[in-house]
């Protein structure tokens, strides 16, 4: 499957509108999510502080966050850690892929990582002499697959268990014969664990960069993470400079919070915190670790108003709960992130221009920010993109022209009452048994609904007839 | 109500205001879905404002909130808007809307409008604090119990986001609706799920919002009820939109309002004759 | 060449975060504090625990089934433990080998009938560990590694055996994390934490949980009272 633009985006949604089963596949995914996280939370009746005590930490750490980069800078050296800095995509994978040059590296196992997606490592190392074998399971599938991924946690969310099947039996060495899903995954494990301990080199993101240690931490449910980056000789971090937090104990009420957000669990089943490589007598671990940290658009939504979002922890229920991704899937976006955090990120990470239409795509109905974790205003950051591409006049012409027209009546009270008058004798004219199914100028509507046939004048108008009539009678 | 994260209304201390309600003025501000295409929902919110013991006037110079400006971005034309909407309603001791989606752009968006202007911005401020959704305030403020109601059938209630999300209006219309005589509630799936209105976005992604509004009509023909209730025009009106596309007509959509001020028989006969 | 690149982009990363509005420039014992005062016992949310003794509360979690693929027991003395694994390897009908942990404790012990230096890089082998911590909080299992401590002994096996000493058993994860602090003052920090809760798993495909995705399918914890 070919990778959408995210400036084909209208063109997107009407195909993935098209797609007869799409709606199906979305929710197997977001209503499980949800049910869990509901019950998740009930069950921490203290959500909300820990919420704010999240926040916080992440405010904190934002505000100081020069302050940071150069404690976690300082003592990932100290552990032995070879530190890189990228300010863009394109750096941040070439620094990743000279590296495994150096090291003559012919295969490199991956744990996912979002963020490598957003610099482009895929396709770098697809583009060059290496192997690259992802470890996470839906990873694997879509890599199979040639997919882009449908979802910040479940990235082959859109894959059906009959077309794993067929991509295991084409592509494993020792593939099953069972549609069991539990034999698809043992295939999948019997594939993978010769590559894990096979392969040169071992890439991984982070969930959080402690300051205090110089310390990347990994969140999976696999365990795949570990076994990435514990057999090759060298382990290569990629990170986005958000992550920070001050310490160890600063992460923990952010996991409480991710977790359960995430996949409505009270935690992952592996957090391991990595601290450089391997000491001097240790029994196993990689021999030389490097961490790149990336900036790639962070630095400029620190600049411009928009320092909430660098609180995100990724955890997706934003996606899980927005009505606009679960009809159009994430596939619709065009890009790595989808879903309201998505459409917030998008135009930092490409640019306004090509990512703007998302950010109308919502109903500004609030639940992504009900849902968030750590409080991010999304619906208010969306607005303020809205009011950048105002301003820079991406907007359609036609648009505009209807805004402001109608912005020019509202201003002026009489001019507007006049027009509503005028508006219902138009609107009378086409209505037939209480409703109007077609109209001019407002195909956008009656193109899928109707309209409700109006009374025949307008309240102001019947309003002031009984004040009149009122003062006549007295 | 798990999603919820603020309980606390920022309006709690008005039960003591609320003593003598009557010497204070309330002006109606009725919104342009209602001043156009519904006014029975304006007669409606008079009468229950009255019947609460209000003084109601309706300024005459009014005419939209800004939410179409300002979530399409343009501020300037937002506060074009605004400074209008303030000079009109400022001198209210209360500012009312039958509609939680306008009374929240007032309550929560001018004053971001009017972040380089600190005059402005105190007077939005100033309004923000007097602005209130109509049925929440018949109950939070009022302690408003409607009386010798009555409508035979059933209903089922939908909760427009922003009322929802942003005011709070939640238990207010259902415990208003539960002294309705001949009345009774079936609840909705998804009941807080947004029907896919969203003003401008209804219209700009026209199919994302039908396949959301579709989804909806779903759960309201599931509900099996004779209404279809809410506080916002703009979803009832979306709604009832796709549910008479369907060639469903078996379902009324009624503003709350409506109902408590005992209109809705009237209504219902003027829809069975046309 | 690389080196340039870094170097010049740390320059900009750090300038342009100088520049923004949101960031302050504070002398490092300020921000120390207000960091401190995040960890503020008044601060904290913490779910509620099974029981107030630790590690009452990580056996009534693990038995309630909240830890993924996860059984646990709990024996008094060390040398009980042979014991305890054998019937392990009844329960799971499994052949008598055993990848131990190269450390003191477990050394000592008699291993009797049991094959104990395995390769487990194949299926089908247990491995069994000493784990430095247990959390009551998520049913979790603490291994730091080191000499002694192949992080792929967690990883590898399909089943895994956890031994705790009582003493080490926590109530939260702050509490482990606090401890974690300390290390990393006095630059103690071992290059792996893991931070075990139940086994490998995945919901990849149809949403449909499946336990032994890469590593362990069976987790039996063993907490020992009295080393
Ligand atoms: S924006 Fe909030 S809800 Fe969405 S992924 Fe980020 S942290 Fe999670």
């Amino acid at each position: 499957m070919q990778a959408n633009k995210p400036e084909n985006f209208t063109q997107n949604v009407t195909d993935a509108l098209a797609q007869p089963d799409l709606k199906m596949i979305i929710r197997r995914t977001t209503d499980k999510a949800e049910a869990k996280r509901s019950d998740a939370i009930a069950n921490f009746p203290e959500f909300e502080k820990a919420r704010a005590q999240g926040q916080k930490v992440k405010d904190h750490t934002i505000k100081h966050m020069e302050h940071y980069l150069a404690e976690f800078e300082k003592n990932a050296l100290a552990q032995g850690t070879i530190v890189h800095w990228a300010s863009t995509a394109e750096e941040a994978s070439k620094i990743v892929l000279d590296i495994c040059r150096e090291h003559k590296a012919k295969k490199v196992t991956r744990s996912k990582s979002m963020l490598g997606e957003e610099i482009g490592l895929t396709h770098a190392f697809d583009n060059s002499e290496m192997e690259r074998i992802e470890t996470d399971l839906a990873e694997h599938i879509i890599q199979l697959a040639g997919d882009p991924p449908s979802h910040i946690i479940w990235p082959a969310m859109h894959r059906s268990r009959e077309d794993v099947v067929k991509l295991f039996r084409e592509f494993h060495s020792d593939p099953t014969y069972s549609e069991e899903i539990t034999d698809l995954v043992r295939s999948a494990r019997r594939d993978l664990r010769t590559k894990f301990l096979t392969s040169d080199i071992g890439i991984s993101g982070s969930n959080f960069l402690l300051a205090d240690s110089g310390s990347s931490c990994t969140v999976t449910n696999e365990g795949n993470a570990e076994l990435t980056i514990t057999p090759p000789k060298v382990h290569i971090v990629t990170a986005g400079i958000e992550k920070l937090v001050p310490s160890m104990a600063h992460a923990i009420p952010l996991l409480r919070l991710l977790t359960r957000s995430a996949t409505g669990a009270d935690i992952t089943q592996y957090i391991t915190f990595h601290n450089g490589p391997k000491r001097k007598n240790d029994a196993d671990g990689p021999e030389e670790c490097h961490i790149v940290l990336v900036d790639n658009g962070r630095t400029k939504m620190l600049a411009e108003g928009m320092e909430e979002m660098l609180r995100c922890i990724r955890c997706g229920a934003c996606m899980n709960h927005c009505v606009v991704y679960k009809h159009i899937g994430g596939h619709a976006y065009g890009s790595v992130y989808p879903g309201p955090m998505g459409s917030v990120l998008t135009p930092h990470l490409q640019s306004l221009e090509v990512a703007n239409k998302q950010t109308h795509a919502c109903t500004m109905n609030g639940r992504c920010e009900d849902v968030c974790p750590v409080n991010i205003p999304l619906p208010k950051l969306l607005r303020s993109l809205r009011a950048q591409s105002w301003e820079k006049k991406y907007e359609p012409l036609t648009n505009r022209f209807v805004v402001k027209f109608f912005g020019v009546l509202a201003k002026r009270p009489q001019l507007f009452q006049l027009f509503s008058s005028c508006s219902l004798i138009f609107m009378k004219a086409f209505s037939r048994n209480g409703w109007i199914k077609y109209m001019p100028f407002t195909s956008g509507w009656t193109r899928n609904r109707d309209l409700i046939e109006p009374e025949t004048t307008t309240f102001m108008h019947q309003y002031k007839k009984m004040k009149k009539s009122e003062s006549g009678g007295s | 109500m798990s999603d919820k994260n603020n309980y606390t209304d920022a309006n709690q201390s008005n039960t003591i205001e609320c003593l003598n309600i009557s010497e204070k003025r309330v002006g109606l501000f009725v919104t342009c879905l209602v001043n156009t295409i519904r006014p029975s929902v304006g007669f409606a919110s008079i009468t229950l404002l009255e019947q609460a013991g209000c003084t109601v006037e309706v300024p005459a110079a009014q005419s939209c909130c800004g939410q179409p400006a300002f979530n399409s971005g343009d501020d300037e034309g937002t506060r074009q808007i605004a400074y209008q909407v303030i000079e009109q309603f400022e001198e209210f001791d209360y500012v009312i809307l039958p509609s939680g989606s306008c009374a929240s752009m007032i309550k929560n968006n001018f004053i971001e409008v009017f972040k380089e202007q600190p005059g402005w911005q105190a007077r939005a401020q100033h309004l923000a604090d007097r602005t209130h959704e109509l049925l929440s305030f018949l109950v939070d403020v009022c302690n408003f119990k409607p009386n010798g109601v009555e409508l035979d059938g059933t209903f089922t209630y939908h909760d427009s986001c922003s009322g929802y999300r942003s005011l709070n209006v939640y238990e207010q219309p259902r415990e208003m609706l539960s002294t309705v005589k001949g009345l009774e509630h079936k609840p909705l799936n998804g009941h807080s799920e947004c029907c896919g209105f969203g003003g401008t976005f209804c219209v700009k992604y026209s199919d994302i919002s039908n396949a959301i509004v579709s989804e909806k009509v779903e759960n309201v023909v599931a509900a099996d009820a004779d209404y279809l209730l809410g506080g916002d025009m703009g979803c009832l009106m979306n709604i009832a939109g796709k549910l008479n596309r369907e060639g469903n007509q078996k379902i009324t959509a009624l503003h709350t309002a409506e109902v408590l001020a005992g209109l809705a028989p009237k209504i219902i006969g003027a829809n069975d004759a046309s | 060449m690389n080196k340039q690149i870094s170097d010049m982009s740390r320059e900009k990363i750090f300038s342009a975060i100088q520049a923004a509005k949101p960031t302050i420039t504070a002398d490092a014992k300020t921000i120390e504090d207000e960091a401190l005062e995040l960890l503020k016992e008044s601060e904290f949310a913490r779910p509620q625990l099974m029981s107030a003794d630790a590690t009452e509360a990580l056996m009534l979690r693990i038995d309630a089934g909240l830890v993924i693929g996860t059984t646990c027991e709990k024996i008094s003395t060390l040398d009980m433990l042979p014991h305890s694994v054998k019937q392990f390897f009844n329960k799971n009908a499994l052949p008598s080998e055993l990848k131990v942990q190269s450390v003191e404790p477990l050394n000592k012990l008699n291993w009797q009938g049991i094959t104990t230096d395995i390769d487990i890089v194949n299926d089908n082998t247990v491995g069994l560990c000493w784990a430095e911590y247990g959390v009551a909080e998520t049913g979790s299992f603490v291994a730091h590694s080191g000499p002694e401590m192949p992080i792929l002994l967690n990883f590898l096996p399909l089943y895994l055996i956890a031994v705790i000493p009582k003493s080490k058993i926590l109530h939260y994860m702050d509490d482990y994390a606090l401890i974690a602090n300390e290390m990393a003052k006095k630059k103690q920090t071992p290059r792996n934490m893991c931070l075990i809760s139940g086994v490998s798993g995945t919901t990849d495909i149809e949403g449909v949980l499946v336990k032994g995705a890469h590593g362990p399918e069976v987790l039996h914890i063993i907490i020992v009272e009295d080393e």
